[in-house]
């Protein structure tokens, strides 16, 4: 087992616990700690060598980013 | 080889149930919908957990599915909440959002036309989704949407040649690679029409 895929392991466990129950249960805070499970599967393709896997999921990520930044702007702009 | 499969799978398993049990005491719609997102993950990993070009040929689509359903969600969410025509009360204001635009969008769509081909596509699109979002945007979609049309003609006509005279393959090869660049592009600079206005 290579160094990166232990990390990108322990980040993928951390990150889902840290997203399933967030601290102060809000949108933000829970958007934030999705990035955690993100970057441990970054890692995880990286020890694979899945190198076009890795950059379409870097592309994809940033786009769900701003989808969601946008309907959490939404809606919080109604209270 | 095969025991970093086992433990990737234990673990995969652990998540799978976490995500699903807080999936399940979840009732805001918009908490689920960002669940949504980590359960996508979740099975990129599973799929990941291969280690194999299957492996990179199965995230492909999996991506492309997960982000057109994310997005058709998010729509259907709106709609559903009566939100959709919201303006936010203050916009995204980054002094770096009015100065990079142009260089750093030039840099992704340069580096794009060299990788060509899908990921190319993918680098150049965000390119221009980059430039669309920071600069804003007049509407030239026909232009965008004719562009498109004229590259899934080309990518077509290139699998012809490829079909019909196989020794061309070269020329094929280079047609297609070039016209899916473009599609790809194209297709993913609509998304940066997104922000702000409520009528797109």
């Amino acid at each position: 087992m290579s160094p990166e895929f232990i990390i990108g392991f322990g980040l993928i466990i951390l990150g889902t616990v840290a997203t399933a129950w967030p601290s102060p249960k809000d949108y933000i805070t829970r958007l934030i700690n999705l990035e955690l499970p993100a970057f441990g599967i970054l890692l995880v393709m990286l020890s694979f060598d899945e190198t076009l896997a890795l950059l379409t999921f870097i592309a994809v990520t940033a786009i769900s980013t701003f989808l969601f930044v946008r309907v959490i702007e939404k809606k919080e702009a109604r209270k | 080889m095969i025991e970093t499969f086992h433990t990737g799978m234990f673990a995969a398993s652990l998540c799978i149930i976490i995500a699903f049990f807080s999936f399940m005491k979840e009732t805001d719609d918009l908490h689920r919908l960002l669940l949504t997102d980590l359960a996508s993950v979740m099975a990129l990993f599973l799929i990941a957990l291969v280690g194999t070009d299957l492996a990179e040929a199965l995230i492909l689509p999996g991506l492309v599915v997960t982000i057109s359903k994310l997005m058709a969600l998010a729509e259907i969410y709106l709609v559903k909440e009566g939100i959709w025509g919201n303006q936010p009360a203050r916009t995204l204001d980054i002094e770096v959002l009015q100065s990079a635009p142009a260089i750093l969008a030039s840099i992704l769509v340069l580096y794009g036309i060299f990788l060509s081909g899908f990921s190319g596509g993918a680098v150049a699109g965000l390119g221009v989704i980059f430039y669309i979002i920071c600069k804003g945007h007049q509407e030239r979609f026909e232009l965008i949407e004719t562009v498109s049309g004229y590259a899934w003609v080309a990518w077509i006509g290139a699998f012809f040649i490829m079909l019909i005279f196989p020794s061309q393959w070269f020329l094929a090869v280079m047609i297609a690679g070039g016209a899916i660049l473009i599609k790809v592009t194209a297709k993913l600079s609509l998304i940066g029409t997104m922000r702000g206005e409520s009528d797109v």
